[in-house]
This record gives C-alpha cells, sequence and structure tokens, in this order.
C-alpha cells in the first residue's frame, strides 16, 4: 500500500460539480476552475463569492443565487457589472450578508451547529431582506442578536502559492481572505496552486501549512489570472479591463464583445495551460509583484 | 500654523488633511477598498504624527512609520500592500477578537447616508428583489461600524440623492433613529459614526439628537450650497466655522511621501 496522491485535473475536480450545488470561490480567485466551469457549462449554482470572479460566473451562464458581501467592480464601476444587472433584474437571487454574517455562517457549519449568534448587522436591513437570519434574544442576558444559520459547501474552489501531492497546502503571503472558513464549512475542498513542491519542503516548515487534507490539488501556475496571486503576480488591469467593459457592454444589450471574450478565453480553450498560451508569455511575466 | 503660501489644493487633499488631523496615535486604522481619501489621511497621519499606529489593509497589519514613502496603491486590491505586513488578521481567524476593536478606526462610504449616519451599501429601491441600483454590497461594514471605537463617513460626492432623510436600506447602523443612547439601546459596543466628511463641508452629530449637523463649511463653500445639496434638513452648528486649509508641512509630506502620483489631484 502507498500512501494516495490528490494531485487531479481540471476534468476531474469539475466533475464533483452538480448544476445546482452550493460552490465556494475563494480569494485569491481559483480562475483555472471559475473558467473550466463555465467551459462545462454548469448551471443552477449557488456561489459563495466576490467581485468580478463572481461576475463572470454570473456572465457565464452558470449562477442562480449568491451568497456575497461585496460585488465590487472597480476600473471605474463600483459594482460588478453582470451581478449588478442580474440581481436588479431578478434573475439572480442575493443572500445578502457582510464578511462577519457570512463568517459566522460558516463557522457554525464547521462545528457542527444549526446556527452561531453575531452582533454585527443588528440595527441594520440584514435580517429583513434575508428571512434566513433571525433576530434572537441571547438566553444568557438577554441581548439582541442576529441568528445565522449554518451555511453548507459542497465544493470550495480556493487558489495558494504551494502544496505537496498529498494535500497539504502553504499560502505565501498569508492564506485568501476568508479561505480558512470556506475550507472549514466545505465537503470537499480542491486547491488550485502555482507550484507542486516535495513532501519533504512541507515538513520543513510544518507551521507554515495552511490547509491540510486538501481532496484534491490542481497544479495551475498562473490560475488565478486575470487577479493576483500573492508571492507572485499582480493582477492584469488591461485584461480585466477588457472583461469589465465587455460585461458592462452585454447588460446594455449587446452581447458581441461578452461573447467573443468567453469564445477566446474560455470555449476555444479546453484548459488551463491553453488559456495561458492564448494570454502569452510576455503578458504573464509582465505581472511580477515588485 | 497658516502658510500663506499654500492657496492651491484640491478638495480631495483638504479632506484627507482634515482626516488625518482627527486621528491620533496609537488608532488601529482599518481602510477598505476604493477609499483613496482615508488611505492618504492614515498614510499622512502615521508619518506626521502616529508612529504608533497601526495600518490595516486588505487583512495586513502594519506599522511603517520609518519608510521614507508610503505611497498610495495603484488600484484597490493592489496586493503590493501588504508586503511590509507585520501579520495577518484573516490568517483563518478574522473576527475572532472583536472585543478589542474599541481601539480601531473605521471609514466607511455608501450609496445612500441618512440624517442619523445610517449608511446603506445594499442598493436604491423598494423591492429587494428588483433594485432600481444594485449596491456592492455590506463589504465588512456592518459588522465593523458595530464593534468599532469610532469610525468617519467619508463621501465622494454632496447630492440629495446621497444625503437622503431616510436610506432605503440600512447597511450600517449608525445612529439609527436618533438620540444619544441610539446604539446603547440595541446593545452594539462601538461608538458610532463621529463625523461625515465631503467635498463640501465636514458635518458633526448633535449631542442630544445625534442628527447630522454642519460643523465647518471647506473654503468658497456657502451654508445655502450644502443645504441645497442635502436631502434633509441641516442642523447648523452654533460654533460653525470653515474648514482649516491644509499646512504648508501637511501638504509638502501628503504630496511627496503619500500621493507622488496625484491621486488625489486628478
Amino acid at each position: 500500500m502507498e500512501r494516495q496522491s490528490v494531485l487531479a485535473t481540471e476534468d476531474e475536480v469539475v466533475n464533483w460539480i452538480e448544476d445546482g450545488m452550493t460552490i465556494a470561490i475563494g480569494e485569491p480567485a481559483p480562475m483555472a476552475m471559475v473558467r473550466h466551469i463555465i467551459r462545462n457549462r454548469i448551471s443552477g449554482l449557488t456561489i459563495i463569492g466576490s467581485g468580478i470572479a463572481l461576475d463572470y460566473l454570473i456572465a457565464g451562464g452558470c449562477v442562480s443565487k449568491v451568497i456575497s458581501y461585496y460585488a465590487g467592480g472597480g476600473f471605474g464601476v463600483a459594482v460588478a457589472p453582470s451581478f449588478r444587472h442580474a440581481a436588479q433584474t431578478g434573475e439572480l437571487e442575493v443572500w445578502e450578508c457582510d464578511e462577519g454574517v457570512l463568517t459566522s455562517g460558516l463557522e457554525a457549519t464547521a462545528k457542527g451547529l444549526p446556527f452561531l449568534p453575531w452582533r454585527g448587522g443588528v440595527g441594520t436591513s440584514l435580517p429583513e431582506v434575508n428571512k434566513d437570519l433571525r433576530v434572537m434574544e441571547d438566553p444568557i442576558n438577554g441581548e439582541i442578536l442576529l441568528a445565522v444559520p449554518a451555511i453548507h459547501i459542497d465544493v470550495a474552489l480556493l487558489h495558494a502559492s504551494k502544496a505537496d501531492v498529498y494535500g497539504n497546502v502553504q499560502h505565501q503571503g498569508g492564506p485568501g481572505w476568508i479561505d480558512l472558513f470556506l475550507r472549514r464549512a466545505a465537503n470537499r475542498v480542491a486547491v488550485q496552486v502555482e507550484k507542486i513542491i516535495p513532501n519533504e519542503e512541507v515538513r520543513s516548515d510544518a507551521w507554515a501549512t495552511t490547509i491540510s487534507n486538501a481532496d484534491a490539488v490542481i497544479r495551475a501556475p498562473y490560475g488565478a489570472h486575470p487577479f493576483y496571486s500573492r508571492g507572485h503576480y499582480v493582477q492584469d488591469k488591461k485584461h480585466l479591463k477588457l472583461y469589465v467593459d465587455a460585461a458592462t457592454l452585454a447588460v446594455t444589450g449587446e452581447q458581441t464583445y461578452i461573447e467573443e471574450y468567453f469564445r477566446r478565453h474560455v470555449y476555444q480553450t479546453t484548459s488551463h495551460i491553453m488559456y495561458l498560451e492564448v494570454i502569452g508569455i510576455t503578458r504573464l511575466l509582465s505581472l511580477h509583484e515588485y | 500654523m497658516r502658510y500663506s503660501s499654500v492657496d492651491n489644493f484640491t478638495v480631495q487633499e483638504l479632506m484627507a488633511v482634515f482626516l488625518a488631523r482627527q486621528l491620533k496615535d496609537g488608532d488601529h486604522l482599518q481602510v477598505g477598498v476604493a477609499l483613496p481619501v482615508p488611505e492618504a489621511a492614515v498614510r499622512l497621519a502615521h508619518i506626521m504624527h502616529g508612529p504608533n499606529m497601526e495600518l490595516i489593509f486588505l487583512g495586513a497589519r502594519m506599522n511603517v512609520h520609518q519608510l521614507e514613502q508610503l505611497p498610495l496603491p495603484e488600484f484597490g486590491w493592489d496586493n503590493r500592500v501588504v508586503r511590509w505586513a507585520e501579520s495577518y488578521s484573516d490568517r483563518g481567524h478574522r473576527f475572532d477578537q472583536v472585543k478589542d476593536w474599541y481601539r480601531r478606526v473605521f471609514f466607511i462610504g455608501g450609496v445612500q447616508v441618512d440624517r442619523f449616519g445610517n449608511t446603506n451599501l445594499i442598493g436604491i429601491g423598494n423591492d429587494h428583489q428588483r433594485l432600481d441600483f444594485r449596491g456592492p454590497g455590506s463589504v465588512g461594514t456592518a459588522t465593523l461600524t458595530a464593534h468599532v471605537g469610532r469610525y468617519y463617513i467619508v463621501l465622494n460626492n454632496h447630492t440629495p440623492r446621497l444625503l437622503v432623510e431616510k436610506c432605503d436600506f440600512i447597511s450600517a447602523f449608525g445612529w439609527g433613529d436618533g438620540g444619544p443612547d441610539a446604539r446603547k439601546r440595541l446593545g452594539i459596543p462601538g461608538g458610532g459614526p463621529q463625523l461625515c466628511i465631503t467635498p463640501l463641508c465636514v458635518m458633526d452629530f448633535a449631542e442630544d439628537t445625534k442628527c447630522m449637523r454642519l460643523m465647518s463649511v471647506h473654503p468658497g463653500v456657502t451654508v445655502d450650497d450644502v443645504k441645497d445639496a442635502t436631502g434633509f434638513p441641516l442642523e447648523i452648528s452654533d460654533k460653525l466655522t470653515t474648514t482649516k486649509i491644509p499646512s504648508l508641512e501637511e501638504l509638502t509630506i501628503l504630496r511627496s511621501r503619500v500621493d507622488p502620483h496625484g491621486s488625489l489631484r486628478s
């Protein structure tokens, strides 16, 4: 018997995902897998995610509900265009929350509890526009709190710096935004990494391991492109603008540019490596951190 | 001290300098994305009078007082701002130490702000499922504003559509329906919004009602200008002044060490 490797392909991981599942998208964004979900035309997903990565999946037709604390656009666009349009027309259900509320729901799942109490959001409209949040009286001191129900995740998709083939993940420059909450609440977690490292390297600094027992590790250099990956590259502003402009036009009825964007970067490529060839090595190498 | 040679600055520079003066050494300053005025203000205060301040950007905690330059990031989510981090607040346990957030100072904007300093990042409209304008979402503001020692509302515009009688939705609870005990009644421990800073003026909250009250107008702005641009009846402080302009030293440090690329001048 040998210890089993969890090294996986994009195809193997996308096969875990069925229409209608709840999928969490980490930050830095696991864009290789985001593109692969769109490429495989999976639909009806509930996405826990934020920003433009979330917007990609909405524009790609994969999403019916979002659990999101922030869908900002950047680049002169205050709100991500596809998110804004789909939410305004009622095509998209928005589970309204803030980061504190969301992480409470994720921790409830991780701890096997039906809910956790949280104070942030008391006095706000959150429990009015999100009926899953209940205003409760705490049984100890009678304080007013929100009860945040457990938020379950079928698959969490994350991006990190490096991992060994046994699912020991080490982030450079700290783990992503709420990625460890997503990991703890998820039934399965797949982590894309810039680099696969030997198990000896993991053991030389075990304290640096941020996630252990990942269910899959996907080798995806530049896998967060066009977003940043701490310690490796910054976001590709030019490329993001290309997307944001195309998505902004699409919601005004001009579909040509977003269709061309997805055709060139998603549908005409079959894998992450093919995508990188489309972007080109000159552009990729220009995104160094410092 | 005023220097007569300083007469050429932008309103954003004025706002940043004013805000920097409100920050005290030892404050823990958390700034979210896309808030260039507070981003400049915390850096300026850190250089000028805050060697023991902590700056918290994108989950990274840093003290960079000794650096020659603390330039503003090129763009929101520019991860390079964390290069001097001493630790990360998001290492799997964000929000685990909110009991200590009384030391934190926070800055917030909104798509609507009402007369009691409640703010809205959810959107504008009557029906949450079909909003006229869908906002970006609450980010961490519902939680942060509940717990931080104090916070400042900083706006890029001052219009009756932004400063409204009542927010369509509230994503961060300020002073609720008013009164000094508005927060205490709900058991919300944080100190609440202190000031609202806009391109026209600075407003505080009257002690007894917690209604927004005009405290100072920026140079060249009249009280009527502010009244016309505000969507609710504005109280006027009996100590109303003109916002103090930046000193030569403040403006020099701001331009040479914080904002060399002129983000606040464009």
